[in-house]
Formats: C-alpha cells, structure tokens, sequence
C-alpha cells in the first residue's frame, strides 16, 4: 500500500503549515469535544460519590474517605470535594493529609473563610495557638459563601472557645472585647458573648453584657442567672441581690441562686462598712462579725475534739482564740464610739480565722463572713 | 524468539512486511519543501505540530484508559469483588487475541522500539503499532494489568512522528530522528513534565547532546505538555507534601534507601530478564493465554486484599506520599506490585513499565522511610519525601537513566531542597544495579528480542580515548627555523632518528628527514635557513586534549604529527603517528 505524501504540496511550505495547522485545529475540535464529554460523565459520577460519601460521613467515615478520595479524583478541581475530604481527614485524625489538601486549598483561595476555619480547627488539634488565631482572623474577615455574618460570628465565638481550651485566656478576653464591638444587638448573641466573658472569669464585661440583653429582653431568665452570677463574683452584692431576687422567682428550685441570694442578703446585713449606719447600728455589725468569728472559733474546736476534722491545722487555733479574746476585751472597754475605729481590725481578724478553719464545717453565714471580710473594700454601697 | 532466529518474530515482521512499504528517504541532501525555508526550520516548526499531535494522541489515550477502567473496574477498584477478580484476566484474553491476530509490534518496550527507529529503520515506525498500541494497552490498563500509560504514549508519539516525517520528503538524517522527537512529546505528554522527558529522549534513545536535534525535542515535549494541559489540567500526577529541609547527617538514612532500592531494581530486572525469554519460548497457542493468566494472578492479588496493584497506579502514590498506609503495606505493596508487573510486561500484554518502577520506588521508599523513623525518631523526612526520593531510586536503579531520575523527582515535586537526598539515594541505587545487574534493562529486552542496537549506558560509561594517551616524546633534537642547515646537520649527527621537528616561528612546524638536510647541504644551501627552505611544508598540529580519532585525519598524511600545549603553540608535548594511534586502539581492544 503506498503512503499518502505531502509531495504535492512541496516548495509550497505554507500551504502545508496550512494544512496542518487545520489539520491540529480540527483534532483540537475533536478532541475538546471527547474530553467534554468525558469529564461531564465524570463529575456526574463525582457527584454520586460525593453524596454518598456525605451519607456515610457520619456512621462510617472510613467509607466516606474513600468515596470523597475518589469523587475528587474524578472531579479534581472541586473545591467543596476537597475541602470534605480534608475535613474528614482531620475528623479521622489524618492531620498531615489534611493539612496538605488544606494549604493547597489555601494557596487557590487564601481568602476563603471556609478553608481558613478548617486550618484553624487544624492547628487547633496542634496546639499551634499562633498559627489558631492566624487562619481563624482570617476566617473571621474572609469571603463565606452563605449567610457570611453569621459564619464570621461564629468562627468568633469558636476562636474565643478554643482559646479559652487551650488556656489562653488573655487572648480569649482579646477577641471577647473585640467581638462585643462588633456584635449585632441580638439577645442570643450578646448572652453568648456574656457567657464567654463569664468564663474568661471577666465579670465586669459579663455583667456589662448581660446587662446588654436585659435592656432588649428585660425578662430572659438566661440573662438575669448570669448577671446575678457576674455581680456576685464581682462582689457587687447589692446588685447581685436585685439579680438575684429575680433570678430565684424565674428559678425557684435552683439551690445555687438561693444560697447566693442568702449570702448576698447575709453580707449587705452584716457589712459594717456600709454607708449612712448610725455609730450604733455600726457598732452592733462588728459585734455580730467578731461574734460569729468566735462562733467559727467554737465549732472547729469542737470538730477537733470529736475527731470529725481531723486535717485542721489545730496548732492555729488557740493563736487566733487569744487573738479573738484581745479583740472582744477591747471593744468591750473602747465602747459603742470607738468601736467604729476597729472595724478594720475586727475585719482581719475573722478573714484570717475564717481563712485558718476552712476545713472545719461551714455554715452560710460563715461563708457570707469570708466573703465579707475578703471583699470589705469592694463590697457595693 | 527461537535459537535459531536471532531477531524476535515481531521484528522479523516489522522487517518483511513492513519495510517495502517504508518509503525510502530522499537521498539528495538538499530539502525541497521549503524554498524560503531551510529543512532545519521547517524541522522546528513540524517539531510543534508533532508535539500538538502526540498531546492530542495521548489526551485520548488517557481517555481511553479511565472510560475502560471505569466501564470494567467500576469507579474505585474494591477487593472481594469478583469483577476485580476476573476483568483483568478477561482483559488480558481480548488483548493477547489483538496482539497476535491484528497488531503483533505492540509487543515490548516503546523505547527499544523507537531506538530501533533511530538507529535501524531510518526513522520508521509502522503507524499501525501507534493504532494497536493505543487499543491494547489502553485495554490492558484499564483492566487492571499493572503497567503504565507512558511507554505506549512515547511510542504513539514517535509513530506519529513518523508517519507525519514521511510524509514530508526529508533527508534520511531528519527523518530517523522525527521518531525521538515523536517520543519525546510522548512521553512529555503522559507525565506532565516536560524536562524529564527531554532528558530521558536524550540520555535512553538518542545518547548525545546535539543543538539541533536538542531544540526539536524540547519545542515537541512543551508544545505536547501545553495540550495536555489544555484538556487535562495542570496539576500533577501526585499531590507533593509539604518538604522539609533535610540535616546533613540525614542522608545516612537516603543511602540506605538508595542501596535497598537498588536491590529491589535488581530483583525487578532479572526477574524480568529471567521469564521473559522463557515465556516467549513456550508454544506459540499460550501467547492467547498468557496475558490472562497473569491478569487472572493479579485479579487474585487484587481480591485478596491489594487491588492497589491494578494498572498505573498513581493514585496509590499519591496516598503513599500521604501516610496512608502503615511501613509494613507499603513493604507488600512494592513486592505485590514488581510481581504484577512482571507478569504483566512477561505475558506480552502492551504497556510500560514507568509507572509501576515509580510505584514501586514510592512504596519502598515509604516502607524504608518508616522503618527509619521509628527506630530513630528525631529524622526530619516525612513519608512523602522518602516516597518521593524512593521513586527517584527505582527510576534510576531499574530504567538506568541517572539523569532523568534527578531531574523527574525535582520536576514532580517542584521542589530543589530534595536535590541532594535525591542524588545521594539515585547515585547507590545506579551503583547497586550496575554492580549486581550488567545489562541495563532496556538492553536486556534489545538482546532478547535478536536487535544489536547501542547501549546508551556502555556508550555512557565508555572510556574515550585521547591524543595524550598515545603520543610519545618528540625525536631529539628539535630544531628551529633561524638555525642554518649546517646548524642543524652538526646537531642531528649524533642523533639515532632520520626525521625532526622543525619549529617555525612565530607559529607553526615542519618535518625534515636526515637525507634533506645532507641533500640541502650538498646543494651548498649549508648556510640557509631551514624556515626559508621549509617556508610552504607546515605540518598540522594536535593538542594533548583531543580525542585520539582526531589523529587519524592527520597520521596518514604525515609520519609524525606535533601534538601542542594550548597555551603556547611553540611548545612540543610530544609527537603521535600511525603506529602509536592504532597500538593504542589495539590495546584498548584488549
């Protein structure tokens, strides 16, 4: 069989560059349209895998790592495909993997809020605090493809979650104030943000915040607990009670709001520090404190008598006992006017037996006394 | 092959049937295509279209093999299946009934093939072998044999190289290297890298450096990886993990690699070598079952728990670069996978043996890596670079091809902070092979299949003579032009030559024998000088350095031919002549 040449055509070489250039134009052509249809079938088979993969994800996620691997192997490109199977791969505990999918991810589309809340869950696993508040700001100011405010707010509030697990608490408080700033005035989000600022143990933003979602839902019982809770620890016991005292009506049956409402109750009672107390009604406060700090005395002795208390530190006991006695002589031979000028004293005196008897068996009022003589000072007036 | 045919009955065929058909190159040296362009050019240009056309050729061969794996293995081959049982036989039964009823070339090595091209057939290579190569590997492929798409790709672009040379009336020079080119853009293609292929074309099938040739595989391999790219994507055949930099003192641990791999390229080799021939000897009705039976061997490897194994596998690699499997699969796998492709490429079935080697590379190199790190801990390769680096030690110990295996680890990963661990590992593996494996792989399957075509590797390693070699220190004395004949009578008197060296200045030298001096003196020419006399009979000079065939222009016309220093052409290194160069040859015979 003789072979069709080019001959003709020859010293005519732009005719057969011509010829050829068709030639690869029409294979081009054809070839795109293989190719087409191909991949079409492909990621039709991609899209298949992929849902059954999502399907398995849950109950079988060995399953569903295959069937992510090999939807993405039929639909290379696809960035949701390789962002599941690098999502499951960090949930199965294949960091290195996923990290590579991950920054490959990152290097297509380093503003995509998505990827970046992935690497951040990553480094989460790592420990990488640095490298958890990179790629979570990142995520927090990136592009989301649905309902952005919400994802960026969450992945907030996910940030100051994972900060406070792994013990960066000052960094946790960091994007609490930043995040409260931004914050839409919705009462969910703000008792959320109050709850995070209550568990960085910042009471004061806490009770600033859920002071926040009381002027919008002047009734959420969530709220009022939490305020109650901030004022308490921030010894603001006066507006702890009000709190409070709202707070056990919503919550009748919560022990926790009862005692504090009792403490708190207790510690405005006995405060002898508070403002406009007439030198007698002063008077008879720190007669009742150091009386019940030798009360206190009295019963840890007795505990270690019966042998109920046995880890006390008993060799204290009599120090402080002779201690007490001074003060009571004292303020026995000052009188009603010149008690008022040993109300710091007498203060001292029951924080350090309160302090010392710890181990001994405590009622409410003792405990209202500790808090009272630790947070004199402080003690809202 | 027969004891009796030194040539296999696929090339005896290719040799019968095929070149009548072949038309014979031009022998005018002059090209007629062009009349403004000049053949080199339009060499160039028709490089491009090769590259377009073998991209376009290899886009659909790929194709071809994942509709095949699709259609027959279904989307992810999964063990316990039957159909991952009983494809490939049945795979292996439709292609051994093509090969030998329809397409008898597509057997063997596409490279040893197109090395036939060049070096036997004037550039020819049946386009019909392009056709059937494209079918039954794709077939076999994609039912799961373990072999790769890239010899069949190299092979289909140097078929369509030259059918596409044919065509074009070039002289016999060009047309016999077209089909290089051709498996250059092949190859270019099916790996996505176009540097590697350039230098595998360069140091396997062509074996020199020339500028012209150089330009026309580069211009093919890029023109068919942009093609590829166009349709397939860009991304590569592996994701490539993060790498980090290695300690010096790490490159311990890459030796061993490197030795244990060069072990495995040595297995794989004469296992190869061994069974081939052997399988080819049995009766010529087991070509049909052959191919089945191994298919039937790997289907049951693949049931059994590995279907990894199954065809090209460079999704496997990709996991194994990924910490996917633990030291000890990725042990097994690499000994599973040289089993497979042995009975694959033994059995007949049409495809390459790039992809496994690379397969095979990637899991050794993980097994040994893993193994490594767990003994010493603080090593800072992860699996994905020893995978990596392993891939570069069986394509070095295995192919041969030393450069390649650098340049192809570097080009995958795109990453150079590898380089060192790279050479290190690849220069003990090349090492290991050659010492315990003579005969480089491609050669072997050139020997079996009754061909005497160049080792590249002997040619590589060949120890070049030169002129320093054989010259010898000059004759005493050495006379200068501005001396009287009489001068140079007195001082040659005692001298046990007849003939001297004449340096004339400024530059160059001549010969005279005893008999023309007493002659010029009996002439009463005694007080002349010999540059006035010897003004028109300068000798040609050599240089310490040349190659020793370079003396062979000049030894036939002259005795003895001043070999000169460089930096001075005045200053005599020595002297070469007939007898020397060939003593020299014949002791290097020796």
């Amino acid at each position: 069989m003789h072979e069709l040449t080019l001959k003709p055509f020859t010293g005519r070489t732009p005719l057969v560059i011509a010829g050829l250039t068709i030639v690869a134009v029409l294979g081009f052509l054809g070839v795109s349209r293989l190719s087409n249809r191909f991949q079409e079938q492909k990621k039709a088979l991609a899209r298949h895998l992929y849902q059954r993969a999502l399907a398995e994800q849950q109950s079988n996620p060995e399953v569903a790592l295959q069937h992510f691997r090999t939807a993405l192997s039929y639909s290379p490109d696809n960035f949701q495909y390789e962002l599941s199977l690098a999502r499951t791969l960090r949930d199965t505990g294949r960091t290195d993997e996923a990290e590579t999918y991950l920054i490959s991810l990152w290097e297509r589309a380093p503003q995509n809020g998505a990827v970046n809340l992935a690497l951040g869950r990553l480094a989460v696993r790592e420990s990488r605090i640095d490298k958890v508040i990179q790629y979570y700001h990142n995520a927090i100011y990136g592009v989301w493809d649905s309902d952005p405010e919400q994802k960026r707010l969450d992945a907030w509030f996910e940030l100051a979650e994972v900060l406070l697990r792994l013990n960066a608490r000052p960094q946790a408080q960091a994007e609490l104030i930043a995040l409260s700033v931004n914050l839409p005035p919705k009462p969910e989000s703000l008792l959320h943000l109050a709850d995070f600022f209550f568990q960085t143990q910042d009471y004061d933003h806490a009770l600033s915040e859920y002071g926040r979602v009381l002027q919008l839902d002047r009734t959420n019982p969530e709220a009022v607990t939490g305020a109650a809770q901030a004022a308490f620890k921030l010894a603001r016991y006066r507006t702890a009670e009000h709190y409070l005292e709202t707070a056990s009506k919503v919550n009748a049956n919560n022990p926790q709001i009862t005692q504090m409402l009792t403490i708190s109750k207790l510690i405005l009672e006995q405060d002898p520090f508070s403002r406009g107390l007439s030198p007698q009604e002063r008077s008879h406060r720190i007669r009742t404190v150091l009386g019940q700090a030798g009360e206190r005395l009295d019963t840890c002795f007795k505990s270690q008598a019966s042998g109920s208390n046995a880890g006390a530190p008993s060799n204290y006991l009599p120090a402080l006992r002779t201690q007490w006695e001074q003060m009571n002589r004292m303020l026995r031979r000052l009188g009603s006017k010149g008690e008022s000028g040993l109300a710091d004293e007498v203060m001292d005196l029951a924080l350090r037996i309160e302090q010392q008897t710890a181990d001994c068996p405590s009622t409410t009022e003792d405990q209202a006394l500790l808090l009272l003589a630790q947070s004199r000072a402080g003690v809202e007036q | 092959m027969t004891e009796s045919s030194p040539v296999s009955p696929e090339l005896s065929s290719h040799l019968a049937q095929d070149r009548p058909d072949a038309p014979k190159p031009r022998s005018s040296p002059r090209f007629s295509v062009a009349a403004a362009l000049s053949e080199e050019r339009f060499f160039l240009i028709l490089s491009v279209f090769i590259g377009i056309f073998s991209g376009l050729a290899v886009v659909c061969f790929r194709l071809a093999i994942d509709w095949t794996r699709i259609g027959l293995l279904g989307p992810a081959p999964e063990p316990h299946t039957l159909r991952v049982l009983f494809i490939p036989a049945l795979g292996g039964l439709l292609v051994a009934v093509l090969v030998v009823h329809f397409f008898p070339l597509v057997r063997g090595s596409g490279v040893n093939q197109t090395k036939a091209a060049l070096y036997i057939f004037n550039g020819y290579i049946p386009f019909r072998t392009a056709i059937g190569k494209f079918i039954t590997a794709a077939i076999a492929i994609g039912s799961g044999h373990s072999l790769g798409p890239e010899d069949p790709s190299l092979q289909i672009g140097a078929s369509l190289a030259s059918a596409l040379g044919r065509r074009m009336d070039f002289s016999r020079e060009k047309l016999r290297l077209l089909a290089p080119v051709g498996a250059a853009a092949g190859l270019a293609a099916a790996f996505n890298a176009p540097i590697s292929a350039v230098l595998f074309v360069i140091e396997e099938v062509i074996g020199r450096w020339s500028v012209g040739i150089l330009g026309s595989v580069v211009l093919s391999a890029i023109s068919s990886v942009v093609v590829v790219r166009w349709f397939l994507g860009a991304q590569p055949l592996f994701r490539i993990p993060a790498l980090t930099d290695f300690r010096p003192t790490e490159l311990l641990a890459y030796v061993i690699l490197g030795i244990i791999g060069g072990l495995a390229a040595v297995i794989f080799a004469k296992a190869i070598g061994y069974l081939r021939p052997r399988l080819r000897a049995w009766p010529p009705f087991t070509q049909y079952l052959q191919p089945a039976i191994a298919g039937l061997i790997i289907g049951l490897i693949g049931y059994l728990g590995a279907p990894q194994v199954m065809g090209a596998g460079y999704e496997y690699i990709d996991q194994a670069m990924h910490d996917q499997f633990t030291w000890k699969m990725l042990a097994i796998l690499a000994g599973l996978k040289i089993l497979a492709t042995t009975l694959s490429f033994v059995s007949g079935t049409p495809g390459g043996m790039f992809a496994p080697a690379l397969f095979v590379g990637a899991m050794l190199g993980g097994a040994v890596g893993g193994v490594e790190r767990h003994f010493y801990p603080h090593l800072t390769g992860t699996t994905g670079t020893y995978a990596l680096v392993g891939m570069g030690v069986l394509f070095a110990g295995f192919l041969r091809a030393p450069m390649t295996s650098v340049f192809m680890v570097v080009e995958v990963s795109g990453n150079y902070s590898i380089i060192v661990p790279v050479i290190v590992a690849n220069a003990f593996a090349y090492v290991v092979s050659r010492t315990l494996q003579t005969v480089a792989i491609f050669d072997l399957l050139t020997r079996q299949d009754g061909l005497d075509l160049p080792s590249l590797e002997e040619l590589r390693e060949q120890t070049s003579l030169h002129i320093e070699d054989a010259m010898k220190p000059p004759p005493l004395p050495v006379l200068n032009s501005d001396e009287t004949v009489q001068d140079a009578v007195d001082q040659t008197q005692s001298a046990s030559s007849n003939l001297f060296l004449v340096r004339i200045k400024p530059t160059g030298w001549a010969s005279i024998t005893r008999e023309a001096l007493q002659r010029f003196l009996n002439e009463g020419k005694g007080e002349m000088t010999l540059g006035s006399l010897l003004a028109s009979q300068r000798l040609p000079y050599l240089h310490p350095d040349y190659p020793l065939e370079m003396a062979l222009r000049y030894v036939n016309q002259t005795p003895l031919v001043p070999v000169v220093s460089r930096a001075d052409l005045q200053r005599l290194e020595g002297v070469i002549s007939n007898d020397d160069v060939l003593a020299k040859y014949r002791v290097a015979m020796e």
